[in-house]
């Protein structure tokens, strides 16, 4: 990639003062590296408790890295901002906001006005098939529905950078399918570059430019798998490719090992 | 391939009529306790007012240490007419209640601010917080003396004694609602670029304010207990003052009433902010 990396990783430490049984600190991050180019689709696979969450916070500004950078357009990265929004493991609406409310809040919070943003949101409730709930109070959603939600919320400023932990995670795998297409396009749409962890490697595999593997904790990159798959993918079409199988089934043996070592790591 | 080919898919026709009535049909939410107890709640109460009552009828009891209902309500329209020491009841009445609200809205409106402010501020927190705890569980009874001493006997010494003991409730329950705020939610909208202030806005102060309607309903109740501490600094009238100034004639059925009106009262109040809480605030304890 010879264009300037969005975000860059460089050689990341992170850890946490509470103790284990191994030593005084949790060690999440031991030595992470890797580059998102502009406009890029990057999906994080690693076992559970590695340092997936911790990756996504480190970029979001709300952890600040132990040793090592994290840098944006090439600037170290200090506080959370609009140009790095997130879709977190759980929706995370405001129960005291209705779902348009909610939906629209980036640009309220910017101080635009209801023209500027209204047909927009209107849209993308639309999209995420929320537009008969956006007088709803959240609380009145189902799982799923609030977690659409809480996609278009994010979408909606438009921000350059997308981190997404296992947004889909909750959702039954009918809606989980739909609402991949619809982050699909969406993302070819805007241009966004993403960040997206999961533990699904169809998952991955459906929406990714690349993946990285992640190791047990002390967490650094294992592996990385460019994704050959031209696009648009069709998640049937996609199953049949005499690759698919062979690269998920690489994908998984790496998985499988790094989880079978990060449970011989906890003692128990 | 086609699922048809090998699966007759029925349209499925639910379960069988009989299975259907004879599990009857479900409510589709279910009602409050409170809600569906309620005719026990009134049967309950009247079946208690039967047997005060009985308890005069038959001569179980002395009326003059308990008055009957009948007799309670025959001095209500008595005093409604012709009024208490030369004051009508429902002065007496309201009095009392502009006396307690005027303390509950300055108790409310300093009270809160002061609190949150305490909240999420620890240095204020440190400075305030030990005469705050001191003050809360003192007997207010005992400040009266000295009330008297700096306001007189006039309406500031009833108005400060209700205030403070509503006031500094308020100011401990207001500091507490700001603290269990959840992380995510922090998070989840300073991605979408909320600043300190903005924060405090649509998370913290929203966050709190079941909280803050639970602390204004303990804190009016306490205040309403504190009144007739208030109305013993010199009054002649009020509700208070009447149920004190009776006992000392052994007017029992006017003690009674005083009572049964004191309670009322507070009930109301209760009520009254029980509904806000539940028009302003029904997101408590709902998850997003
Ligand atoms: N605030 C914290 N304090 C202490 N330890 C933490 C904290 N946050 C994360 N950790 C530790 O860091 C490690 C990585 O956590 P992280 O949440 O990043 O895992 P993850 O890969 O996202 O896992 P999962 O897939 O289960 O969500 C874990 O061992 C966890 O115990
Ligand atoms: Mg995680």
């Amino acid at each position: 990639m010879s264009r300037e990396p969005r975000i860059r990783l460089d050689r990341v430490g992170k850890w946490f003062a509470a103790p284990t049984v191994a030593g005084k600190r949790t060690d999440a991050l031991s030595d992470v590296s890797f580059e998102l180019a502009p406009g890029e689709f990057v999906c994080l696979l690693g076992p559970s408790g590695c340092g997936k969450s911790t990756i996504l916070n480190l970029i979001a500004g709300f952890e600040q890295a132990s040793t090592g950078r994290v840098l944006l357009d090439g600037d170290p990265i200090r506080e959370p901002g609009p140009d790095r929004g997130m879709v977190f493991q759980q929706p995370m609406l405001l129960p005291w906001l209705s779902v348009r409310e909610n939906v629209t809040l980036g640009p309220r919070l910017a101080g635009q006005t209801p023209a500027r943003y209204l047909p927009e949101a209107e849209r993308h409730l639309r999209l995420v098939g929320l537009h008969d709930f956006a007088d709803h109070a959240p609380w009145q959603l189902s799982g799923g529905m609030r977690q659409r939600a809480a996609l278009a919320r994010a979408w909606l400023p438009n921000p350059e950078i997308l981190l997404m932990d296992e947004p889909f995670g909750a959702l039954d795998a009918q809606t989980r399918l739909s609402m991949q297409e619809l982050l699909h396009d969406i993302w070819r749409d805007t241009g966004t570059t993403i960040l997206f962890v999961t533990h699904d490697v169809d998952e991955a595999l459906f929406l990714a430019d690349r993946v990285l593997l992640m190791s047990a904790r002390p967490a650094g990159i294992r592996a990385e798998i460019i994704v050959p798959f031209g696009r648009p993918r069709d998640p049937e079409e996609l199953v049949a490719d005499t690759d698919y199988g062979r690269i998920k089934r690489d994908i998984l043996h790496c998985v499988r090992e790094e989880a079978a070592r990060s449970l011989a790591l906890d003692p128990a | 391939m086609t699922l048809e080919s090998e699966l007759t898919l029925e349209p499925y026709q639910g379960p069988a009529a009989e299975e259907r009535t004879a599990a009857g049909p479900r409510p589709s939410r279910q009602p409050s306790r409170g809600h569906r107890h309620w005719p026990i709640s009134v049967a309950s109460v009247i079946l208690f007012i039967a047997i005060w009552q009985l308890s005069g009828s038959l001569g179980w009891v002395d009326p003059l240490l308990l008055p009957p209902p009948s007799e309670v309500f025959r001095t209500a329209t008595e005093l409604a007419l012709s009024g208490y020491r030369q004051t009508p009841l429902w002065q007496h009445f309201l009095i009392s209640v502009a006396r307690a609200l005027s303390a509950f809205a300055a108790a409310i409106a300093i009270g809160i601010p002061l609190g949150l402010f305490m909240g999420i501020l620890p240095m204020l927190n440190a400075v305030l917080d030990p005469f705050v705890q001191f003050l809360r569980p003192l007997p207010k009874i005992a400040l009266i003396p000295l009330v008297v001493v700096w306001f007189g006997i006039g309406e500031t010494s009833k108005f400060f004694l209700i205030f403070i003991s509503s006031f500094l409730s308020i100011v401990v329950g207001a500091a507490a609602s700001v603290t269990g705020v959840s992380q995510g939610r922090i998070r989840a909208v300073q991605t979408l670029g909320a600043s300190r202030g903005q924060i405090f806005l649509y998370v913290v102060l929203p966050n709190a304010l079941p909280e803050l309607f639970t602390t204004v309903r303990l804190s009016v109740g306490i205040g309403w207990t504190s009144l007739i501490a208030a109305e013993m600094v010199a009054a002649n009238s009020g509700l208070g003052w009447m149920v004190i100034n009776a006992g000392t004639y052994l007017r029992t059925d006017v003690v009674l009433l005083g009572i049964l009106l004191l309670g009322l009262t507070g009930y109301l109040f209760d009520w009254v902010l029980t509904r806000l809480q539940r028009r302003f605030a029904p997101w408590a304890g709902k998850d997003a």
